[in-house]
């Protein structure tokens, strides 16, 4: 049995702000458009759809699951065809265009099309610390999604620490739980946020649900400790302490706490980019890589598009109107929409990006993770996790003569487990400029499918053994 | 940059030209390697790693046995780990025609003196119980193993140095020319000079050899591999199939590597590879044919490397005809396996004396010459 293959005018991968509009507005511009998501429901991270009772009973007041419930009921209004549950895997370029391999209830499935727009967001990073992978240390991303699918948080005695907007976010969300933190931890300083409320103002109802926050935050009485930073955390089997140290004096308290939750900025998810070889460059704003792309979300690729978060970080909203951008661009390229026609249509979402830059240039200042913070870690922190690679030993590898990243691969497995190196390798290549001087390039794992780690009998399906094309047997 | 000659410049640092290197430094030589990237990046630290004489062509047997041997004894002579494992091997024929190819290479292995012999399918399953049972009959190897392959750059790289050879990473030669007393190396920023030099790059040595205005014809092949995560004890020998196509082991820390030769897609020249979705399905499903339990596992990570081929798929190894002092490495058909032997062999030559088993000279393939040959005077 061969795998099966849908063939449309243009895949979007990623259902979140940026794809979904990108498909909505492709679509209506005429194209055949296929959109994929791994999640249950549209709506991507920050207007992801609630999935317990609980979390559908609340209510609707929130403004990301109003958005949210207003895509998902345009996307089925506008019968645009959407596989859910369904995982991206890979991405290749043939002479027709892409093939993206997908998996799914259905197993495999391959989808070509001549144009392609990645939309699937971003990862969250975390500045490691001894004690990081201990159970009961979670993301602030990871918190956001639980909040919102489900409308609930592990633990009793909880730290929300971090850096960036996510931290009132969750802090304040918990508390609303009747979960109050033990502290907020923050890498900012006051002045740090005073000089981003410039760009907030620009979008006053955000901004006035963050005063929100932090006016329940103050209510009740959270201690918040600005420029710390945990420096470990302490337990076995689960989280017993938090250290935390200030950024200024060095001064350091513990606290007994069961439940972490600790967050340092997103980073884009580029594995399709990469995959398909579309050129990349440092983002000025978060201190990271992203994909090169024009003002239409082009990439270097022809046909390949990038929108949202996976095009550099700049968050919700600005995804919305980079995804209508990219969709109409698709189409226009297609030949489906005349050069006057897409300008016309841009116009709207072009001023709208322009407007919201401010936003999203104060978000991302917060939310940067500075590269000396990572490299200063001591040498018995975990970088990569799933292969328990410590900084002493990448700064071993790295006197033995690991130069680049996929030197350090060879030398310490770091990279080479479940998570393909998605965690680990921004911060291993933190600790390699420190300590070489080493320039961007070489501080990038070679990209490797599939995406995510794939279930193989999923993979294979169900086959005969003459199902398999073997080849001509190797000389004797 | 110094422009000190040294006595051999080898230039390409996979298993092969690390080898000469080590060999001839410990035989007294000032060896200096180049590699235009890192050492032991390319095929060498990219490959499946099996040590298999099952795999191997017939005429290359002898030596992959002795090299298995240096394989597994290579704290010995190399000193530094490469995660060597000994174990059997197993060779399966699921059909009737199988049974034919595997009873012919079993007997041509088998003559050229590895020890192969056929088995029924109550024995193989004896040998390794989640092997499919539907096998029609299996060869079986008492020598065979595996490598981490990935380990090869570290574990050269400090028995290099110990050696006293100097390492230049990042370093391509870009030129090479005959001085009458050696070879002066062209690199991008500047020059080399040596007395001998080996030419040991892989893929790579059509283009080298063209410096010297040779025409040699090396075919890329684009391996491509899978690996699983990390799995509770599945197989304990080394599985492959009759026609070659399936190489299959579980390492210590559990993960299984999936190959045997399935083609992705690249050019040597702009040096990109990747793997494709149908190779990687169709090396999964005979893997999983074999073993079935592996259905149960996840796949992480699939790659690609480049190996190369001669016309007649045998060696490139001896001296370059017409060209005092220079000599070739590679192009050796299950290279890894065979490396530290066949390098042993080409060190002996370039030392002056006779190499303890025959060199693969490449008179055989080499065709019109692009420029008449400088021949160098001694
Ligand atoms: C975990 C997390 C939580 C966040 N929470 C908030 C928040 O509460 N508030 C806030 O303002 N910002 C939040 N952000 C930032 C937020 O992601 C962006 O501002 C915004 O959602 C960007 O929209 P997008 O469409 O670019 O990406 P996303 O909304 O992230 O959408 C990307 C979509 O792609 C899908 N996808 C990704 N990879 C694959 C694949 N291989 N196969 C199939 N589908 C795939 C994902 O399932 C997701 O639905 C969060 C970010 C993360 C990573
Ligand atoms: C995916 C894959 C799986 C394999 N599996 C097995 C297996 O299981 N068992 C087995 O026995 N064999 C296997 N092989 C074959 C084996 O890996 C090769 O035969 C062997 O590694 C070749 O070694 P080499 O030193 O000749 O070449 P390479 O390892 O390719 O080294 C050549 C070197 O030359 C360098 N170079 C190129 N041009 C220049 C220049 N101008 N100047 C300086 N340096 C240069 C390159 O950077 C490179 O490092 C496999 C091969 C591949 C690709």
């Amino acid at each position: 049995m061969t795998p099966r293959t849908e063939i449309a005018d243009l895949i979007v991968i990623g259902a979140g702000p940026a794809g979904a509009n990108a498909a909505l507005a492709a679509h209506n511009a005429g194209l055949k458009v296929v959109l994929v998501d791994e999640a249950a429901q549209p709506g991507g991270q920050v207007w992801r759809a609630p999935i317990t009772a609980k979390a559908k009973q609340s209510p609707v007041k929130d403004i990301d699951r109003k958005m949210g419930d207003a895509l998902r009921q345009q996307l089925v209004s506008a019968n645009i065809h959407i596989l859910t549950d369904t995982q991206v895997w890979s991405a290749d370029r043939q002479p027709e265009g892409f093939e993206v391999g997908t998996i799914g209830e259905a197993g495999t499935v391959f989808l070509r099309a001549p144009r392609l727009i990645a939309a699937p967001g971003a990862y969250e990073r975390i500045l490691p610390f001894p004690g990081w992978t201990i159970p009961g240390v979670f993301g602030l991303a990871a918190a956001t999604a639980l909040l919102k699918a489900e409308k609930t948080l592990p633990g009793r005695r909880i730290i929300v620490a971090g850096q960036g907007p996510l931290l009132i976010a969750v802090a304040a969300q918990a508390v609303a739980l009747g979960l109050r933190p033990v502290a907020i931890v923050d890498a900012a300083s006051r002045a740090d946020w005073a000089k981003s409320l410039a760009g907030y103002a620009r979008q006053p109802r955000q901004l006035a649900r963050g005063m929100r926050w932090m006016a329940q935050l103050t209510r009740a009485r959270v201690p918040y400790y600005r420029q710390h930073e945990v420096s470990s955390a302490t337990g076995a089997d689960s989280l017993a302490g938090v250290t935390l140290r200030s950024l200024k004096s060095g001064e350091t308290r513990t606290i007994d706490v069961d439940t972490l939750f600790v967050g340092n900025g997103l980073t884009p998810a580029d594995e399709v980019f990469r995959l398909l070889g579309a050129d990349q460059e440092p983002c000025p704003i978060s201190g990271t890589q992203r994909v090169v792309c024009d003002e239409l979300g082009r990439c270097s690729v022809p046909g390949l598009y990038a929108a949202g978060d996976a095009a550099g970080i700049r968050g919700a909203l600005p995804a919305l109107h980079q995804g209508r951008i990219a969709g109409l661009a698709a189409a226009h390229d297609a030949g489906a929409l005349s050069g006057a026609a897409l300008s016309a249509a841009l116009a709207s979402s072009s001023r709208a990006l322009t407007q919201l830059q401010p936003f999203a240039d104060a978000s991302c200042r917060l939310m940067r993770l500075s590269g000396q913070r990572v490299a200063a870690a001591p040498d018995d922190t975990i970088i990569c996790r799933c292969e328990d690679v410590r900084a002493g030993d990448i700064r071993k590898a790295i006197n033995q003569g690991a130069v680049d990243i996929n030197q350090l691969k060879h030398f310490t497995r770091l990279g080479m487990g479940p998570c393909q190196g998605r965690i680990c390798a921004v911060n291993a290549a933190e600790i390699i400029r420190q300590e070489t001087g080493a320039a961007v390039n070489s501080t990038r794992l070679t990209p490797r499918g599939p995406i995510r780690p794939l279930e193989t009998a999923q993979l294979i399906g169900e086959f005969g053994y003459s199902d398999i094309p073997i080849p001509k047997p190797a000389p004797l | 940059m110094s422009t000190e000659t040294c006595d051999l410049a080898v230039i390409g640092g996979g298993v092969h030209g690390a080898s000469v290197a080590l060999f001839a430094a410990r035989a007294g030589l000032r060896v200096t390697l180049f590699d235009a990237d890192a050492l032991c990046r390319a095929a060498s630290g990219t490959n499946a790693g099996t040590l298999t004489m099952q795999m191997t062509r017939a005429a290359l047997i002898p030596y992959a046995m002795e090299a298995h041997k240096m394989w597994t004894d290579a704290s010995r002579w190399l000193g530094h780990d490469v995660g060597v494992v000994a174990c059997e091997g197993l060779s399966l024929a699921f059909t009737e025609r199988e049974e034919q190819i595997l009873s012919d290479r079993a007997t041509a292995r088998g003559a050229a003196g590895a020890p192969i012999r056929l088995i029924t399918p109550e024995e193989t399953l004896k040998i390794e119980p989640n092997a499919n049972p539907g096998i029609r009959m299996a060869s079986h190897c008492a020598i065979d193993g595996y490598a981490n392959a990935y380990l090869t750059g570290i574990a050269f790289r400090r028995a290099l140095l110990e050696a006293g050879v100097t390492i230049r990473e990042y370093t391509p030669v870009i030129g090479l020319e005959p001085t009458g007393q050696g070879y002066d190396l062209k690199l991008r920023d500047g020059k080399a000079s040596a007395r001998q030099i080996v030419l040991a790059g892989g893929v790579w040595l059509e283009p080298m050899m063209e410096m010297l205005g040779l025409r040699l014809a090396i075919k890329t092949l684009v391996n491509q591999l899978a690996v699983t995560e990390r799995a509770a004890p599945l197989m304990r020998t080394v599985v492959c199939i009759a026609s070659g196509l399936l190489s299959l082991k579980q390492f210590p820390h559990g993960t299984v590597v999936i190959g045997g030769g399935w083609q992705g897609t690249g050019d040597r020249d702009t040096n990109s590879h990747r793997a494709t979705t149908e190779s990687m399905i169709g090396n999964v499903r005979l893997a999983v044919h074999a073993i079935p339990r592996l259905r149960q596992t996840r796949i992480v990570r699939s790659w690609t490397g480049f190996e190369s081929e001669t016309a007649d798929a045998l060696p490139a190894l001896g001296p370059i005809p017409g060209f005092e002092g220079a000599w070739i490495c590679g192009a050796v058909h299950s290279g890894y396996t065979s490396a530290p032997y066949t390098a042993h062999c080409l060190t002996q030559a370039i030392l002056g004396g006779e190499p303890d088993m025959p060199l693969f000279p490449i008179d055989r393939l080499l065709t019109a010459p692009l420029r008449d040959p400088q021949r160098s005077t001694h």
